[in-house]
C-alpha cells in the first residue's frame, strides 16, 4: 500500500512537473495553483522514507559498505556527526580535484584516497544516501558556497550530556 | 619506590649493553638527579626535565598500515629530542578495534623509545575484552610516581555504564559501539569511584605546594559530551585535587591542540597519529589554541606528538610537534600549563 502511495506520488509529481513545464507560457501561473497538496499521511510517508536514506547513509558514513575502504577508515573517522564536511558549501572549488566539483566528487576523493577504496558510482543509491546523511545533519543552515572553514554539522550543545531518547542519526534535539 | 623508577632502573641496565658511555652518563646523572629529588620531597622543589606524550594511534589488524608508521615516526621524533625527555606517556588507543594484536603490534614499535614509558588506555583499546589484553601488555591502568620533585598520577577515564549485558551484546557490538565517537548509545564515561578513592589516598600527604601532573585518555572538563570529550566525574577529580597551588592535566582522545584553565588545573590536550578531530561547535575560553584546519590530502598534517617542559616555577609549557606544519602563531613557542 504504501509503496503505491509512493509511486503514485513521484507519477503524480512528474506529471505536474510536465504539465507546468508545457502548459506555464499558455495558462499562466494559475494553473499550478490547481495541484492537490500532498495529504500529511502522503508527507510523513515521504519523509520516512528519506530518513531511511539518511540513516543508510549514517550507517555508509561508519564503515557499512567494506568496498569504500580498503584501510579500515570510515568517513566517521575524521568527520563525526558528519563534521567539517561542509555539505552546504557545495559545489566549489575544490583543492584535491583542482575543480568547481559537487559534494559527491568529494565524497569519492575521501573514499580513494584517505581511505584506500574504491570510488562509487556517482549515481548510485550509496552516493545518495551518504549526501543525505551529511545534508541532513546541516539541515537548515545557510547555503555558502565556497566557504572553506570547516563548519559543524546540526549544532549539539555543549555541556549537556547525551538526550534521553536518542534519535541515532546524530541529532540531540 | 615508584613504578616508573624501578622501571627505569631496569630500562637503565638494559640500555647498558646497548649504548655508548656518553649517554649512559647522561642518564645517570639523570636518574640520579630524580632520586635526590625524591628523597627530599617533604620541601618539594622541581629540578627542571621534559617529557614526552604520544597518543591516539588507532591501530587496525592490517600489515604496513599507514598509521603503524605514523607511530613509528612519532617514536623517532621522540628520541630524537635533544635534550632527551626523561619519560614518555601513551595516553591511550594503541589499538582501533581492541584487538590484542593491534595493542602488541603498538607496544613493539613503541619499545623503540629510548626513553621509560607509562601508558593509560582509551576506549579503543578496551571494550573487546573489558581491559584483559591491555592489562596483560600494560599493566595496571591506574599509577602513580614521583619524578624530580613532581607527583604524576594516570587514571583510566573511559568506564562507561553496563550497556551491553541487558542487550545482550557481543564483544564485537560491543566494541563496535565504544569505537563509533558519536555513537548515542554508551552515553558519558569517567574514572568512577574506586579511581577517585585511589586518588584521594595517593595526593592525601601531599603538601598543597607539590607539583602535580595529570594523565586521562579524556579532558577533565566538560569539553564536548556528545563525543565524550569529557569525563563525568570530572568536577570530583578537580574537587580532589584543589587543596594543590597548580596541577597539569594533559589528556588525549581529542585528536586536537586544545587548551582550558579551570580553578588551579591547567589543562591540554595532544596531537594524534593517526588523524585530527575537527573541532566541535563549542565556543572556547581560548579559541587561539585551535591548530590550522588540516590538509586531508596531507597525509601527516593535524598530528604528530608533544613535549612539556616543568621547570622550577609552577606550571610549564606544553610544545606541540606536529608531523606537518599545523600551528598557529599562537602554538608555535609553546603553551603555559
Amino acid at each position: 500500500m504504501a509503496s503505491n502511495i509512493k509511486r503514485l506520488n513521484r507519477g503524480s509529481t512528474r506529471a505536474y512537473l510536465a504539465l507546468g513545464a508545457a502548459s506555464l507560457g499558455l495558462l499562466g501561473a494559475a494553473s499550478l495553483w490547481a495541484r492537490p497538496p500532498f495529504t500529511e499521511a502522503q508527507i510523513a510517508d515521504q519523509q520516512k522514507d528519506l530518513l531511511e536514506v539518511v540513516n543508510k547513509g549514517r550507517d555508509l558514513w561508519h564503515g557499512s559498505n567494506p568496498e569504500m575502504s580498503h584501510n579500515g577508515l570510515a568517513c566517521g573517522n575524521c568527520h563525526p556527526d558528519a563534521a567539517a564536511s561542509n555539505p552546504q558549501t557545495f559545489p566549489k572549488w575544490v583543492p584535491q580535484l583542482n575543480a568547481v566539483a559537487p559534494m559527491r566528487d568529494m565524497i569519492n576523493w575521501c573514499i580513494v584516497h584517505p581511505q584506500d577504496g574504491k570510488a562509487l558510482d556517482v549515481n548510485s543509491s550509496d552516493m545518495v544516501a551518504l549526501e543525505a546523511y551529511a545534508v541532513y545533519l546541516y539541515r537548515g543552515q545557510k547555503l555558502e558556497p565556497g566557504l572553506t572553514l570547516p563548519t559543524p554539522a546540526d549544532p549539539v550543545k555543549s555541556g549537556v550530556g547525551f538526550p534521553a531518547t536518542p534519535s541515532g542519526i546524530g541529532v540531540d534535539r | 619506590m615508584s613504578d616508573l623508577n624501578d622501571l627505569s632502573r631496569r630500562r637503565f641496565l638494559g640500555l647498558a649493553g646497548q649504548t655508548g658511555l656518553a649517554t649512559l652518563a647522561a642518564r645517570a646523572i639523570g636518574f640520579n638527579l630524580g632520586l635526590v629529588e625524591i628523597l627530599s620531597a617533604a620541601t618539594p622543589k622541581i629540578t627542571p626535565f621534559s617529557f614526552a606524550i604520544i597518543t591516539d594511534s588507532h591501530l587496525f589488524s592490517i600489515d604496513n598500515h599507514k598509521f603503524d608508521k605514523s607511530l613509528a615516526d612519532a617514536v623517532a621524533q621522540v628520541n630524537a629530542l635533544s635534550p632527551a625527555v626523561d619519560f614518555v606517556v601513551y595516553t591511550g588507543d594503541i589499538a582501533q578495534n581492541g584487538r590484542e594484536d593491534q595493542l602488541v603490534k603498538g607496544k613493539k614499535i613503541l619499545a623503540g623509545l629510548k626513553a621509560p614509558l607509562k601508558v593509560i588506555p582509551g576506549e579503543h583499546d578496551w571494550y573487546l575484552d573489558m581491559g584483559k589484553a591491555w592489562n596483560g601488555l600494560f599493566g595496571k591502568e591506574t599509577w602513580s610516581f614521583n619524578h624530580k620533585g613532581v607527583h604524576l598520577v594516570g587514571l583510566n577515564s573511559i568506564l562507561v555504564k553496563d550497556f551491553w549485558t541487558g542487550a545482550g551484546l557481543t564483544p564485537v557490538q560491543r566494541m563496535g559501539v565504544m569505537e563509533m565517537l558519536e555513537s548515542p548509545i554508551a552515553g558519558p564515561w569517567g574514572v568512577r569511584e574506586a579511581q577517585l578513592e585511589f586518588l584521594q589516598k595517593d595526593v592525601a600527604k601531599l603538601a598543597p605546594n607539590t607539583p602535580v601532573v595529570i594523565f586521562t585518555h579524556s579532558p577533565l572538563w566538560d569539553y564536548y559530551p556528545r563525543w565524550n570529550f569529557q569525563t563525568q566525574d570530572a568536577p570530583q577529580v578537580r574537587e580532589i585535587l584543589s587543596k594543590f597551588d597548580h596541577v597539569v592535566a594533559l589528556h588525549g582522545h581529542v585528536h586536537q591542540t586544545i587548551f582550558n584553565k579551570i580553578g588551579n588545573l591547567s589543562s591540554a590536550g595532544s596531537l594524534s597519529t593517526s588523524w585530527p578531530w575537527p573541532y566541535p561547535p563549542v565556543k572556547l575560553e581560548y579559541p587561539g589554541s585551535q591548530m590550522n584546519q588540516s590538509d586531508p590530502a596531507n597525509t601527516k598534517d593535524g598530528m604528530g606528538t608533544q613535549t612539556i617542559s616543568l621547570g622550577a616555577e609552577a606550571g610549564g609549557t606544553v610544545q606541540y610537534e606536529p608531523f606537518a606544519n599545523s600551528l598557529t602563531p599562537w602554538l608555535k613557542d609553546g603553551v603555559k600549563v
